[in-house]
């Protein structure tokens, strides 16, 4: 695991829905809003498109934090795409901590096109959530 | 009360000479054991028995799909009958051409399985038992006063015990598909075991995760013991708590993962 200088620096995925969630992180972008560097983007057509597989090989696959971000309830390009992402990660995140994985490293919420600030405040949270609970080890850990 | 043995084989004779049905699938003694059966005339009904407890719902799956225009009669339990409905939600089996002999489970029945509905909706043979709470069960609370660390090392030391036989898969009822994601290379690499289990138990117990009727056949046919009832028996109460949703209860009602929020709601879980 990479460390910096001041300690701990969390490897973080973060899949943005085409239509808002990517849309506002480039409007945080462009704003040069400041974030923390520790994630990376990997744009999907919608949340619903996250499949839970992705999400649980990330985790065994040495990634500390895994973020999914939709358009609002209501607002998805493919009408009711968010309320699959929504149900199915609720019900993953319990999941994940029968098996023995801290359900908060992965974190479900939803950026519209238009909210680049909000975008660059749920990122520095929950990098910092993800620093506090330290590197994820894997099933192999 | 009459011999419940004895209650079935009339049922089941009444069906075969009344013509309702072609044929009666149960169990009956064969090769010092007991397997599935499919009775054909009233004549044979002798050798039919009931214990010990053996899926029907794969073998009814099959014989529908050789012969989809037969009658049959199934001897089912709570779980056959909830592993039917979430086969004919999926196309599987067709329940229209199916006559259900109800048959409750005993009370010892209910608590080795953790079985929360240990009868089937209509009860012909047997008497209706309470069924336990799946969360009841001295293993599954330990699990949950465990720590995330704790619970990862459990389930480490039991995965790790996998031969990837995929007996689990192949036993249970409602896993129906035909290209199954466990054997593609992209997720389960080949010729590894025991399997990277974040690939295969994890994802394995998503898939299953809104359809499970927690029968338990996967964890019986399992070669090296892996207690995987114990998960999905915490899975199966969590659907239950974030959709108000049971597999296997209504064939009418869709999978909560495939509807909107409008259509079924998600409910706050409670602390684990």
């Amino acid at each position: 695991m990479e460390k910096s200088a001041d300690g701990f620096k969390p490897k973080i995925l973060a899949f943005c829905c085409n239509w808002c969630s990517y849309a506002g992180a480039d409007l945080a972008g462009v704003s040069r809003l400041q974030m923390p560097s520790d994630f990376r983007v990997i744009r999907v057509m919608c949340s619903a498109r996250v499949s839970p597989e992705w999400v649980i090989k990330a985790l065994a696959g040495g990634v500390d934090g895994v973020m999914v971000l939709g358009c609002h309830i209501g607002d998805c390009h493919y009408i009711s795409g968010n309320h699959r992402a929504k149900k199915r990660f609720a019900l993953l995140k319990e999941m994940l901590g029968y098996l023995g994985i801290n359900p908060a490293r992965l974190y479900v919420d939803w950026v519209s096109a238009s909210e680049g600030a909000r975008f660059q405040q749920i990122v520095t949270e929950f990098v910092e959530t993800v620093k506090e609970l330290g590197p994820h080890h894997g099933p192999e850990g | 009360m009459q011999d419940p043995v004895q209650r079935v084989r009339e049922i089941a004779g009444q069906l075969l000479t009344g013509g309702q049905v072609d044929g009666v699938l149960g169990l009956c003694e064969q090769h010092g054991g007991v397997g599935p059966c499919l009775f054909r005339g009233e004549d044979d009904l002798s050798s039919l028995v009931l214990e010990p407890k053996y899926p029907l719902a794969n073998v009814c799956k099959l014989i529908q799909a050789r012969y989809p225009n037969g009658r049959l009669g199934v001897i089912v339990r709570g779980c056959d009958e909830r592993a039917l409905i979430e086969m004919a939600k999926r196309e599987q089996v067709d329940l229209d051409k199916l006559a259900l002999i109800g048959l409750a489970c005993t009370e010892a029945q209910a608590v080795e399985c953790r079985c929360r509905h240990p009868y089937p909706q209509r009860i012909d043979v047997g008497e209706r038992v309470e069924g336990v709470a799946p969360t009841v069960d001295e293993n599954v609370r330990k699990l949950l006063e465990q720590g995330f660390n704790e619970r990862l090392a459990f389930w480490h030391h039991e995965f790790s015990k996998c031969i990837k036989c995929y007996g689990c898969r192949n036993a249970c009822p409602v896993c129906i598909c035909e290209e199954c994601i466990l054997e593609d290379e992209l997720w389960v690499q080949p010729g590894v075991v025991p399997p990277d289990y974040a690939a295969f138990q994890f994802i394995r117990a998503y898939h299953i995760s809104d359809k499970c009727i927690g029968c338990g056949e996967c964890e019986a046919a399992c070669p090296m013991d892996i207690p995987l009832t114990r998960l999905y028996a915490l899975v199966r109460e969590t659907v239950r708590e974030l959709f108000d949703y049971e597999a296997g209860a209504d064939v009418a009602a869709p999978s909560p993962l495939v509807t909107t929020l409008e259509e079924t709601p998600l409910l706050e879980v409670g602390e684990r």
